[in-house]
């Protein structure tokens, strides 16, 4: 099928100053990218904070250019943001926040803020929006009178519910959840995604999903991007990436994740320094932190490559197959 | 930033202060005088009464024909102070709502647009902060000339960089993250993120800014009438007021002294609101 | 340390053209400067002399770059009036002002600033609510009401003073009163507010808990840290020591800078007025510029980021 969003070696670099005159210096936030969104799929990026997760996802949504590479919707280029295509754009691709309070305007009615998109795209009279907003109220489980609220008066499950209404009112082809469920409680978390999965089902949407939380990442998504500093360093199904995680940070995260019944595998546990994306060590960025590294990791940042089983790996090791097992 | 904005709605239950209650009573005689002043006035402000002139006011050996005295000209002192209040207040609400709209204005462009336009507009912040107003006013009437629209346009010059400083400081913070961001995300016009996101949001801090330039406002106006580089006879200001009666001082203080004591009474009025209307709806403002 | 000083300069220097950049503006917008400068009974000859002289045959941008040169020569033109150099007109009243904004400054910071730290060290007393009372009434009476108060009980009722004019050192008195009370307030106000914040800092606490007597803690830590933002106001104050005499000079029909800049603005009296503006203009920015780098080395922190 062919995708619907597609970044190719995608990057962005901010540059940052200390001080008025101070040397700008170079992070590499995101750096040479590559994924694919299928419509109807999910894709989920995981890694830790300041991987680069969000600014990928902002990447998705056109809301940040890429310095090098390319962001694809629909095999079109991304238009820059400010140009005429940029905001109709807008209706077909929405992004659901972390803090669903900030994302809303304490001011308005809830009804009102699910409205805006339809005001702003110009879709329907105000009788078919009225419909519309209650339509939309009903398949993210509000109550019609819930409507008539404000944000605050809601508590946050029913707050992320609402932004989400208003994501899905310009009946949207692509919706990039930024860390949708981390502010909320575990029980709402396991609410909220399997709503997104029914929307899912039901509208046919793309999502893009991104978390710091694996688990719950493995619950919705049909592929898998691990990230750490910038890089995606694994990405494929699910379901291999679990069972025999390759990339040796991979490997840590997974074995993070609680199983039930009795342990499998021995937990790893990451040592040395948190990632800081303004200092970014040579060769390989994760070489500091990983039990297995080479001296070749510390002089050279490894390629990705595709292996026979459809994943795609960025690590030296996975060029030495015989190293794996060990 | 945007905590205090957004924060729920203002708790005014709590009992106003007897001073506060005093101060909003005088700024609603103000207005309603302001606004009927045609209706309330007992003479035509250039009608003169040549058998009773000088009279004292009542209380001082004046009588109810002129409740609060009259000038050398027989002018009714209550008249002209009726209508100097109108044109008083009226100038100083114009030139604070032409502030407040300049301000905030310009501060969204320079939230906008970051880049050059910010330096631009932070410049003329910083160099209108460093002159005394009064200063370029004066220069301004004298290179132009006075008249009554350009003397308000002139007053709507004064405090727009508090207004632009808020305004910028409060938008870039809402763009940032949150509300602005989201809407923008949703493909809105600039235009529709500030008129009906931003500025809804934080319009209780702008109006507690416009609160608290509109006294000095009517002190500057009133300062340049009484030179005499503001109001032109024969109308009549506040200001104007005091600088006629000065002429009188000795013989018949109370010309000087009524408008005077507006004057004073005013300021403190919209002052002592403007600090509790902060206290209570933004503590974070200067 | 330098790249402190050279920004802070900068700035100065920028807002000195932002000035003349202004007056420019203001005059070329007026009609012909030639004219409003020099007024139209000038003689033809001088005229043309000025027009060449100022380059207004000159394209715009060119003009500009002449006015700066003039400017920056200190030619100013002359008063319409008597016909004398404006720069020497304005010069002559600068020592009638500053014999009133001086004193008026110095009892400023002599009222206003021991008020205010005994208001904020005894919170709440009535000296307290006295010195916030006579705070806000300094910024709600005008200074021009203010005086003509003053005139009226000390000059016409009690007869002690004389009511205006610049006939003795007692003609002074008033001005500088009305000057100096409503400055007073304000720094009374602003000096409270500072030392409130510095007492509510944890340090402050610390020192007197680890048994530093409190006159100690007052002295040592509250005062210089208090300092800081009132030195700021201070600046602005000395800033201004031309611009502040307007209002209270015509009250009491003193001769100075004030004065002579209503009068000028009355009369239209272009090249007095410009002149006027460039020298507050002037002024602000010299005691800004001090305060900023008075600034630098009066906060530690400043000094230690900028170096």
């Amino acid at each position: 099928m062919m995708p619907l969003l597609t970044l190719e070696a995608a990057s962005r670099t901010y540059r940052t100053r200390h001080g008025l005159f101070g040397k700008p210096s170079d992070v590499r936030a995101v750096d040479r990218v590559s994924l694919e969104v299928a419509p109807g799929r999910t894709l989920g990026i995981v890694g830790e904070s300041g991987c680069g997760k969000s600014t990928t996802g902002r990447l998705a949504l056109g809301l940040e250019t890429p310095d090098a590479g390319s962001v694809r919707f629909r095999n079109t280029a991304m238009p820059p943001q400010g140009s005429a295509e940029w905001p109709a754009l807008r209706r077909h691709m929405q992004l659901v926040f972390q803090d669903p309070l900030g994302a809303m305007d304490r001011r308005l009615t809830i009804a009102a803020q699910i409205a805006e998109p339809l005001h702003i795209h110009n879709i329907g009279s105000p009788a078919e929006r009225a419909e519309r907003v209650a339509a939309l109220l009903r398949d993210v489980g509000l109550r019609p009178d819930q409507a008539a609220r404000h944000p605050h008066e809601l508590s946050g499950g029913q707050r992320q519910r609402a932004v989400l209404a208003r994501a899905l009112a310009t009946d949207p082809a692509l919706l990039v959840c930024d860390e949708p469920i981390s502010a909320l409680d575990v029980s709402i978390q396991a609410q909220i995604v399997n709503m997104l999965a029914d929307l899912q089902a039901a509208r046919g949407i793309a999502i893009l999903f991104i978390s710091h939380d694996l688990k719950v990442i493995r619950q919705i998504s049909h592929d898998i991007a691990v990230m750490y500093l910038g890089r995606v360093v694994e990405r494929g199904d699910p379901d291999t990436i679990f069972a025999a995680p390759i990339h040796p940070y991979t490997k840590a995260l997974v074995s993070a994740v609680p199983t039930p019944g009795p342990r499998r595998r021995e937990r790893i546990v990451l040592t040395g320094e948190p990632p800081n994306p303004a200092d970014r060590p040579t060769g390989c960025a994760f070489h500091p932190r990983c039990p297995a590294a080479m001296a070749l990791c510390r002089a050279e940042d490894p390629p990705a490559v595709t292996l026979p089983d459809g994943r795609e790996v960025a690590c030296h090791l996975a060029l030495t197959p015989d190293r794996i097992a060990a | 930033m945007s905590s205090t904005t957004a924060a729920a709605p203002p708790r005014l239950r709590r009992a106003i202060p007897l001073a506060v209650l005093v101060a909003i009573g005088w700024i609603a005689a103000l207005l309603a005088i302001a606004l009927f002043a045609e209706y309330l006035r007992p003479y035509g402000i250039t009608q003169m009464d040549l058998r009773a002139r000088l009279t004292p006011p009542i209380g001082f050996g004046g009588a109810w024909a002129h409740p609060l005295g009259s000038d050398e000209l027989g002018r009714d002192v209550l008249s002209r102070l009726i209508v100097s209040i109108r044109i008083s207040v009226t100038i100083a609400f114009g030139a604070t709502v032409i502030a407040a709209v300049l301000g905030t204005s310009l501060g969204f462009l320079a939230a906008h647009f970051r880049g050059w336009v910010e330096q631009a507009v932070l410049m003329l912040i910083d160099f209108q902060a460093s002159m005394p107003f009064l200063i370029i006013a004066l220069a301004v009437l004298a290179f132009f000339g006075n008249s009554l629209p350009l003397f308000v346009g002139l007053m709507g010059f004064y405090g727009w960089e508090r207004h632009a400083r808020i305004a910028r400081g409060l938008a870039i913070a809402a763009n940032a993250q949150g509300y602005a961001a989201a809407v923008r995300q949703l493909g809105a016009t600039p235009l529709r993120i500030y008129l009906r996101h931003v500025l809804p949001n934080i319009a209780a801090t702008l109006i507690v800014a416009a609160t608290l330039s509109f006294p000095e406002v009517v002190l500057l106006e009133s300062g340049l009438s009484f030179l005499g580089l503001g109001v032109q006879p024969p109308m009549t200001s506040l200001g104007n007021m005091v600088g006629y009666g000065r002429e009188y001082l000795t013989r018949a203080p109370w010309i000087l002294l009524c408008p005077s004591i507006t004057i004073v009474l005013t300021t403190l009025s919209v002052s002592l609101v403007g600090d509790w209307l902060r206290d209570r709806l933004d503590p974070t403002l200067q | 340390m330098l790249r402190f000083f050279a920004i802070r300069l900068g700035r100065a220097l920028l807002t000195i053209v932002l000035v003349v950049t202004f007056a420019f503006v203001v005059l070329r917008l007026s009609g012909d400067p030639a004219i409003t400068i020099m007024s139209p009974e000038a003689p033809p000859e001088a005229l043309a002399a000025f027009r060449q002289a100022w380059g207004l045959d000159q394209p715009i941008w060119i003009q500009y770059l002449r006015y700066f040169g003039a400017i920056f020569q200190g030619e100013l033109g002359q008063s319409m009036r008597d016909g004398r150099p404006a720069i020497v007109l304005v010069a002559e009243r600068i020592p009638a002002t500053l014999a009133l904004t001086i004193p008026a400054f110095l009892l400023k910071i002599g009222l206003g600033i021991p008020a205010g730290v005994y208001a904020a060290l005894h919170r709440n007393s009535w000296t307290d609510r006295a010195v916030m009372a006579g705070a806000v009434a300094g910024f709600t009476v005008p200074s021009f009401v203010l005086g003509l108060i003053l005139v009226l009980v000390f000059a016409v009722q009690l007869g002690w003073l004389p009511s205006g004019g610049q006939d003795s050192w007692r003609s002074a008195i008033l001005p500088i009163i009305t000057m100096a009370l409503g400055g007073a307030g304000v720094l009374a106000r602003f000096t409270r507010s500072a030392m409130l914040e510095v007492l509510g800092q944890p340090f402050i606490r610390t020192a007197s808990a680890k048994g530093v007597p409190w006159p100690q803690v007052v002295r040592g830590h509250a005062l210089p840290n208090a300092a800081i933002p009132t030195v700021t106001i201070v600046g602005f104050m000395v800033g201004s020591l031309i611009a502040g005499a307007v209002v209270v000079e015509s009250v009491f029909s003193w001769p100075g800078v004030g004065r002579l800049l209503v009068v000028a603005v009355a009369n239209r009296d272009l090249a007095v007025v410009q002149c006027i503006l460039l020298a507050v203009a002037s002024t602000m920015v010299i005691s800004n510029l001090t305060v900023d780098l008075l600034y630098g080395v009066l906060d530690p922190r400043l000094r230690a980021r900028t170096s």
